[in-house]
C-alpha cells in the first residue's frame, strides 16, 4: 500500500485533494478562539477526526477580519439575539459536554479585547509545529478555557504563555512563539487564512469547507454536523461518537 | 397520557424558508413524538422591527450561503424548496402580511384540530418557495378570507398577538419552537435543533432522519 498525496498548487494556495490509499475526505475547519460557536464545532470535528474517514486540518483565523470583510456584525449585538444565544449555549455546552460558561462581561471579552493576539499566536504555534497540529490543538483548546470556561484573560503574553505551558510547550518554545507571533511573517499568515475563509464567503466562524470529489462543500455554525455527515458519506452519531461505537 | 403530552409551540411566517423546513419536521414528528404541536402563524416583519434585527439576506455572503444551504437541507429533509427568481422581491418588497392575515383567519375559523391551517400554510409555503408564484394578490387572499367569513379587525388583531408573543419569547427570527417542559418554556430558534429539542424533550436523539 502506497500513499499518493496529490498537491495541487492554485494562486499560491496547496489544496490536499485526495490521500489515495485511504481516500480520506479533507476537511478544513476555520475558527477563532474569541467564539464559543467554533469551540462546540471544533471539538465535535477533533472527536470525528478518527472516526470518520476524514483529514482534518485546522485553520486558525481572525474572526474580526471577517466580519469587516463581509459587512456582517456580530450577532450578539442584537438584543434578542444575545439573550437567545445565552440560553442556546447553555445546552448545547451540556448536550455536547464542552465547558462553555460565558465571561462576566462577555461584551467587554469580545469586543473591546478581541482576539488578535491570541489569533497571531496560534498562528504562530502552527507554523512552527512539525508533524501534525496536537500543539495547534491543544494551544486553541486552552485559549477557549480561559475565554469561554474560566473568565479569564486571553489578550496579554503571560495570558498566552500560561495556555501555550498548560498545553504541554517549554518555557522556551513559548518565548519564541510570542515573538514570531508579531512578526510581519505571522501577521500574513493570519490574513491568508481569514482571506481564504472570506473566498469561501465567509459571514462567521466555525467555517467548515468539505472537499468532496474535487469540490468545495462549505457549512457554516456548529449545527450542520448531520447534514455534513450526509454529504460526506459518513453517518453522524451525536456528540460523542466513541461512545456511540461501543 | 394527554397530560404528559409536551406541547411545542411552532411559530412561523411563510415568508421563511428556515421556517417551512421547521414547519414540516415538526409535522411529521408530531405524531412520532409525545407531542401536542400548536401551530402560530405570526408575522416575521414585525419580529424583526420589534427585535432590532435584520433578515439574514442583507448581508451578500450571507445570501450566498443560503442559497446553497437551503438547496442541500431541501434535499436531504426532502422539502421541495426552489427559491423564487427574484427573491429580495418577494421577501423584502412584496412580503407576507396579507399571506399570514389570511393564515390567522384560517385558524380562527378552524374547529377540532388545525388540519386546515398546516395545509393553508403549506400551499403558501409551495407559491412562494417551490412554485415562484405570487402570495400578496388582495384577489386571491381576500377571496379566502370571505370564504373564511372573518372580518379585517378580527384578524388583525389574532396576528398582532402571536407576533408579540413571540417577541415575548425574545423571538429575532422564525421559525421559533417554544417546548414546554416541566412548566417551563425552552425557547429553540431556526431548523437547526431538532436533535437538541429531542434531547430536552426527552425523545431520542438518533437517527433523526429514519
Amino acid at each position: 500500500m502506497y500513499n499518493i498525496v496529490i498537491i495541487v498548487e492554485i494562486s499560491n494556495k496547496k489544496i490536499n485533494i485526495l490521500q489515495m490509499a485511504s481516500s480520506r475526505k479533507v476537511i478544513e475547519l476555520f475558527y477563532d478562539v474569541i467564539s464559543p460557536y467554533s469551540w462546540l464545532g471544533f471539538e465535535v470535528m477533533c472527536r470525528y477526526r478518527n472516526v470518520w474517514n476524514i483529514d482534518l486540518k485546522l485553520r486558525p483565523a481572525f474572526l474580526g477580519g471577517i466580519m469587516q470583510g463581509s459587512g456582517n456584525k456580530p450577532p450578539g449585538l442584537v438584543p434578542n439575539k444575545f439573550l437567545y444565544m445565552t440560553t442556546d449555549l447553555h445546552r448545547l455546552a451540556q448536550y455536547f459536554q464542552v465547558p462553555i460558561s460565558p465571561p462576566a462581561d462577555p461584551f467587554e471579552a469580545m469586543f473591546e479585547k478581541g482576539s488578535l493576539s491570541a489569533m497571531r499566536f496560534v498562528a504562530a504555534v502552527q507554523e512552527r509545529e512539525v508533524g501534525g497540529d496536537k500543539q495547534v490543538e491543544q494551544v486553541s483548546r486552552e485559549l477557549w478555557m480561559r475565554i469561554w470556561s474560566q473568565d479569564k484573560d486571553i489578550t496579554q503574553p503571560a495570558s498566552l504563555s500560561e495556555a501555550a505551558m498548560k498545553a504541554g510547550l517549554s518555557a522556551s518554545e513559548v518565548e519564541e512563539l510570542l515573538k514570531l507571533s508579531t512578526s510581519k511573517e505571522i501577521k500574513d499568515k493570519l490574513k491568508r487564512s481569514t482571506q481564504e475563509a472570506l473566498d469561501h464567503r465567509a459571514f462567521g466562524f466555525p467555517l467548515a469547507v468539505c472537499h468532496v470529489n474535487g469540490k468545495a462543500e462549505v457549512f457554516f455554525g456548529s449545527d450542520r454536523f448531520e447534514l455534513i455527515a450526509h454529504c460526506i458519506g459518513e453517518k453522524w452519531m451525536g456528540p460523542q461518537p466513541a461512545a456511540a461505537k461501543l
